[in-house]
């Protein structure tokens, strides 16, 4: 379990890591918590020309509110986000979701962006992105550009990332104060990537649903938004019967692929599951909150 | 591993059987070739360099087309190793006109294994498909250019 060779570099500045990833193009890695990129080496899975590290970038390790938005630079460990009294109060779905991230031991040195950057098609970071309409911010040869959860993601462990450019931070976007969130998922051991899972935030005014929003992970080779499902939501009234047609319309919309661990049937119908208890539960909580 | 699919091509049957027949079509079009040498008629030497993102394996093999039964049918077989683990697939083609193009279905039998099986379990099916998928689109984009 050792990687193959690699040229390491450990620049101090954004502008020195872009200076290596635009001489190195594919060949380079950046490495931040190394939690995926790691093993992949160890196990000779990749095998990176060279690596960026860019651990000794202290300008990237920030996590503050902007108005309605939690900033979380590139270095950001998952457990700083998840221990982060901000994370809990403005943005919970994050909170709830960073908790069955891996185990302790894999948080505290893996990033938030990292994960994201990583793109797995199980992972809860990237549904959580999509789910609140988040962006990326991306610095490369061109200058910074934002990039929007759903044109970041583009298939297994595939992004709209240019070799070249360099994750500065993720934007969450913070609930609105009446919403209440669920985050589910179903894993085969705790810790494990999940068979399925399900981000939802939920806000109901005068009795009808204001917003729903729906993220949805490893049912496809990127998290998705149940789009025709939350618009299905809009402006009806809660109640159980409303969820169980949820979780019909999330199995309608959903195309997700079988392996060893579980049947595509099974990933749907647990898909199903999910969504209508999670639902349920933001639901009891926009109550509390109102 | 058992994947399936079908796609519509726009164009008839003679013509797309002539390109999933024409060893230049299959260099251009399968993802991650590096070299397809033809040993016989039907018969190749190839090396492949497949995976998604940081995660590539190099797999050399041989690819064989039989079974043929012009313009309609054939049976194609992949074999191939490398330091990542080996795989084994066995594709059937089968197309039947459909209106003025032709309806092709595909049918597929992997097997994968070693170190990337075991490992990348969870998504090979989806990547399989995907790479599949890249395949047929590309023929699609290239019909009727120079078959």
């Amino acid at each position: 379990m050792k990687p193959a060779a690699f040229e390491y570099h450990a620049p101090d500045t954004v502008e020195e890591a872009l200076g290596l990833l635009e001489a190195h193009g594919d060949q380079a890695k950046v490495l931040a918590g190394g939690q995926s990129l790691v093993p992949l080496m160890n196990m000779r899975l990749a095998r990176p020309a060279v690596i960026v590290d860019i651990n000794r970038i202290h300008a990237l390790d920030h996590l503050t509110p902007d108005g309605d938005a939690l900033r979380v630079g590139a270095l950001c460990r998952q457990r700083s986000a998840e221990r982060s009294a901000i994370v809990a109060a403005r943005c919970p779905l994050l909170h709830a979701a960073l908790q069955l991230v891996g185990h302790v031991q894999i948080r505290n040195r893996g990033t938030v962006v990292g994960s994201l950057a990583h793109a797995d098609p199980a992972a809860e970071l990237t549904a959580v992105l999509a789910a609140l309409g988040g962006t990326v911010t991306a610095v490369g040869p061109d200058g910074t550009r934002t990039i929007p959860a759903d044109e970041f993601f583009v298939s297994y462990l595939t992004t709209s990332l240019d070799p070249r450019e360099l994750l500065t931070e993720a934007r969450f976007p913070t609930l609105p104060e009446d919403a209440g969130w669920s985050w589910m998922e179903i894993a085969r051991r705790h810790g494990d990537f999940a068979l399925a899972g399900v981000g939802v935030v939920l806000a109901v005014r005068r009795g009808r649903i204001a917003e729903a929003r729906i993220g949805l992970t490893g049912v496809g080779p990127t998290p998705m938004r149940a789009v025709r499902t939350e618009r299905a939501l809009a402006g009806r009234a809660p109640a159980d019967a409303l969820w169980t047609e949820a979780a019909d319309a999330v199995r309608e919309e959903i195309d997700p692929e079988g392996d060893i661990h579980a049947s595509a049937e099974y990933r749907r119908h647990v898909a199903g599951v999910l969504t209508r208890r999670a639902l349920a539960e933001a639901c009891a909580r926009t109550a509390k909150a109102a | 591993m058992k994947l399936e699919g079908t796609n519509t091509l726009a164009a008839p049957i003679e013509t797309v059987w002539k390109m999933i027949n024409d060893p230049d079509a299959l260099r251009r079009c399968t993802p991650g070739l590096k070299e397809l040498k033809e040993i016989e008629p039907d018969h190749y030497e190839a090396t492949l360099n497949v995976g998604i993102a940081a995660v590539k394996g190099t797999y050399k093999g041989t690819l064989t087309i039989s079974d043929k039964r012009a313009p309609s049918h054939y049976m194609l077989v992949l074999e191939g190793s490398g330091g990542t683990g080996f795989m084994k697939g066995v594709g059937l083609v089968d197309l039947e006109p459909q209106g003025e193009g032709t309806l092709l279905k595909w049918t597929g039998d992997m097997q994968i294994g070693g170190l990337i099986a075991g490992v990348g379990q969870r998504m090979l099916g989806g990547v399989g498909k995907m790479l599949i998928g890249q395949f047929f689109k590309c023929l699609e984009q290239h019909l009727g250019e120079d078959v």
